[in-house]
C-alpha cells in the first residue's frame, strides 16, 4: 500500500464558526493508495476524539498501526487498491495540525488556552480547503466513526455537490445530555489538575497529566460495553508483579490505569477540551428549528448509517434517527445495526458483515 | 426474466412514487420498480443476507424488525407500501397491516393461499404442504400466520380495507383466469391492492 504523510499549509487562513480567524493553518495529512486520473476515487476518512491522521498501516512515529487499520488497506473494506484514502488530523488536535500546542504567528508563543473553539463545521470547512488543494471535485465517500461520523454527516449537509457517499458510523445527529455530562466530568478532572494552570501549562513548562489520565479513564469506559468488560476482565485480580500500583486490586483497574497513563503521555490537555466541546456542540438541526429532516433535505450524497448493538455512548437508535430524518426528506439512505461486541469502539474493528456492507456501499 | 408478481405490482404503482417495501429481501423488487418506473423506494429487512443484497443492488435499506412497530414511518409520506410474501411472518399481521395503511395510501399484499387444492391434498394425506408459494419445510418456515384467500378477504372486510384490485396466481405463480373460478381452491397465491377507506 502506497502511503504518504504531508503537512499542508493554508496561508489564506480560515474564519471559524466562533468568529475567530486563524490567519494561516496547517493540516497534517496521510494518504493511502493512488489517486486516479480523473480524481474520482478519493475517500476522506475523519478521525474521532483522540485519533489522528495515522489511520492505516504502520508508521515510524507510532507504536501501533493506524486507528482504522482493520478497515483500510488492500482488499479491506476501504480497499486501497481501488481508492485513494485521505486522512487529515483535525484542526485543534495535537498531532501536527494547527492546534493549542502550535506556535501562534500573532504572539510567537504556543496558542495554549487561547486556541479558539473549533466545531465539526470548522473541521469540515478546513477539509474542504484540503479537497480543493488536492484538486478533488467530489469525494467518492466521506466516512468516519463517532465524531468522525458527525463530520461525514456535516460534509453531506454543507457541501452536497462535493461528496457522493457519506458513511456515518457509531455517531449521532447531536450529543445527548448524557454525552455532554460525561464529557464535562472529563473536562473537570483536567481543569482541576493543579498543573493545568488555567490552560497555560505549556508556557509554565508543566502538564496536567493526572487530569488527562482521569479524563481518559472515564472516557475509555464509555467506549466499551459492559458485556465486553465482563468477558475481558470479569472480577479477575491483578497479579502482583504486573500491578501499576499497590492500590490496584482488579485487572480492570490496572488496565484503565495503564491506558490512562499512556494516553496522558501523548495527548494534549487543551486539545482534549477542544475536541470534547466540538462533540458537545454538534447539532446541525439547531439552525432549522431542531428539525433534522430540514437540515438534511439538500443532501445529494447517498447515506449509510451504521449503529452497533453494544454501543451505549451513541446507541443504534441515535443513528436510526438520522436515517429516518433523511428518509423523511427523500434522501437515499440506509441504516444497519451491527453486532459488534466492543461497545462504541466496535466501529474500529472489522468483521465480515461490516466489511461486506461497506464494500457494497462503496461499490455502487 | 421479470418475476410475474413484479409485473403485476409494477402496473399498480405510478412512476416516481415513494414506495416502502416491508420485508424487501435483497431489494430486487424495488430495483425493478426503480429501473422501470423510476420510483424512490426504501426496503425494510431483518435478514442480514437480504440487507447485504440491498446494498449490492443499491437499494436504500433499513435494518428493522417490523414486529417492533412501524410508527416512526408515519411522517415519511409513502404513496405505496408493499408486503410481498411477508405478512404471514409477522406476529400481529392484522395490526401491522392496519398501521401500514395509515402511513401509506395504498398497500400491496401478496399472500400464499393455504386453501389451494395442493395444500388441501397434502393436509388430507397428513402432510404439511410444500408448494412453490410455500417452499419451506414445517421446521424451516418463517410463516406463523398462514391463511386462505377467503380468510384474508374476510380480514379486509372486517378491518374496512378496500380491495381496489386483486390477482390470483397458479402454481407457477403466474396470473391465471382458471384460478379466478374458485380462487380459494385454485390459486396458489393472491396479490392484493388495498386502500384505506
Amino acid at each position: 500500500m502506497k502511503s504518504e504523510r504531508k503537512l499542508h499549509s493554508f496561508d489564506s487562513g480560515i474564519t471559524l464558526e466562533c468568529g475567530d480567524i486563524l490567519k494561516s493553518f496547517d493540516l497534517m495529512v496521510d494518504t493511502y493508495g493512488n489517486l486516479n486520473s480523473d480524481k474520482s476515487n478519493a475517500i476522506l476518512v475523519c478521525h474521532a476524539f483522540s485519533g489522528s491522521h495515522h489511520a492505516a498501516g504502520n508508521s515510524s512515529e507510532d507504536r501501533k498501526p493506524g486507528w482504522w487499520d482493520e478497515l483500510i488497506g488492500p482488499k479491506k473494506a476501504i480497499d486501497t487498491d481501488k481508492f485513494f484514502v485521505v486522512s487529515p488530523n483535525n484542526l485543534g488536535s495535537c498531532f501536527g495540525s494547527t492546534g493549542p500546542t502550535t506556535v501562534s504567528p500573532d504572539t510567537n508563543e504556543v496558542y495554549g488556552k487561547d486556541f479558539p473553539d473549533v466545531t465539526v463545521l470548522d473541521w469540515v470547512n478546513s477539509q474542504k480547503m484540503l479537497q480543493d488543494k488536492l484538486g478533488i471535485t467530489s469525494w467518492a465517500a466521506v466516512m468516519g466513526g463517532s465524531i468522525g461520523g458527525m463530520q461525514a454527516l456535516q460534509w453531506a449537509i454543507t457541501f452536497p455537490d462535493n461528496v457522493k457517499r457519506s458513511a456515518v458510523i457509531a455517531a449521532a445527529a447531536k450529543a445527548s445530555s448524557q454525552n455532554i455530562a460525561l464529557n464535562e466530568v472529563s473536562r473537570e478532572s483536567i481543569r482541576k489538575d493543579i498543573d493545568f494552570c488555567g490552560g497555560d501549562y505549556l508556557k509554565k513548562n508543566t502538564f496536567p497529566k493526572s487530569g488527562v489520565k482521569a479524563a481518559r479513564m472515564l472516557a475509555h469506559i464509555t467506549y466499551l460495553s459492559e458485556e465486553n468488560m465482563n468477558k475481558r476482565f470479569g472480577r479477575k485480580f491483578q497479579k502482583n508483579e504486573s500491578k501499576v500500583g499497590e492500590f490496584v486490586d482488579y485487572e480492570v483497574e490496572n488496565y484503565l490505569q495503564y491506558k490512562g497513563t499512556k494516553f496522558s503521555e501523548f495527548f494534549d490537555a487543551n486539545t482534549y477540551i477542544i475536541m470534547s466541546k466540538a462533540m458537545d456542540g454538534f447539532d446541525p438541526a439547531e439552525k432549522y428549528n431542531d428539525e433534522l429532516k430540514e437540515a438534511l433535505k439538500n443532501i445529494k450524497a447517498k447515506l449509510l448509517i451504521v449503529g452497533f448493538k453494544s454501543d451505549w455512548l451513541f446507541p443504534p437508535d441515535r443513528g436510526k434517527e438520522i436515517q429516518l430524518a433523511a428518509m423523511q426528506s427523500g434522501i437515499n439512505s440506509s441504516y444497519l445495526e451491527l453486532d459488534g461486541q466492543q461497545g462504541h469502539d466496535s466501529f474500529l474493528f472489522s468483521n465480515e458483515r461490516y466489511q461486506n456492507s461497506l464494500e457494497a456501499f462503496l461499490d455502487n | 426474466m421479470i418475476n410475474p408478481i413484479t409485473n403485476i405490482i409494477k402496473n399498480w404503482i405510478e412512476p416516481s412514487s415513494h414506495v416502502i417495501d416491508f420485508g424487501c429481501g435483497d431489494g430486487s423488487l424495488l430495483k425493478e420498480l426503480r429501473d422501470q418506473n423510476n420510483i424512490l423506494g426504501y426496503g425494510i429487512e431483518i435478514d442480514p443476507e437480504g440487507i447485504a443484497g440491498c446494498l449490492k443492488n443499491n437499494i436504500p435499506v433499513i435494518e428493522k424488525n417490523i414486529d417492533e412497530g412501524i410508527d416512526e414511518f408515519s411522517e415519511c409520506n409513502f404513496d405505496v407500501a408493499i408486503m410481498a410474501s411477508s405478512i404471514q411472518c409477522l406476529k400481529e399481521p392484522n395490526v401491522s397491516l392496519k398501521k401500514i395503511l395509515t402511513l401509506s395510501n395504498r398497500c400491496i399484499v401478496t399472500i400464499p393461499n393455504l386453501g389451494y387444492w395442493r395444500c388441501r391434498i397434502a393436509l388430507m394425506l397428513g402432510r404439511m404442504p410444500v408448494t412453490p408459494s410455500l417452499p419451506s419445510s414445517w421446521y424451516g418456515t418463517k410463516n406463523i400466520h398462514l391463511c386462505t384467500i377467503k380468510d384474508f378477504e374476510d380480514l379486509c372486510r372486517d378491518e374496512d380495507f378496500i380491495i381496489e384490485d386483486s390477482i390470483h396466481l397458479n402454481k407457477n405463480r403466474k396470473p391465471s383466469k382458471f384460478s379466478l373460478i374458485f380462487p380459494n381452491l385454485l390459486s396458489s397465491e393472491g396479490v392484493y391492492l388495498l386502500a384505506r377507506r
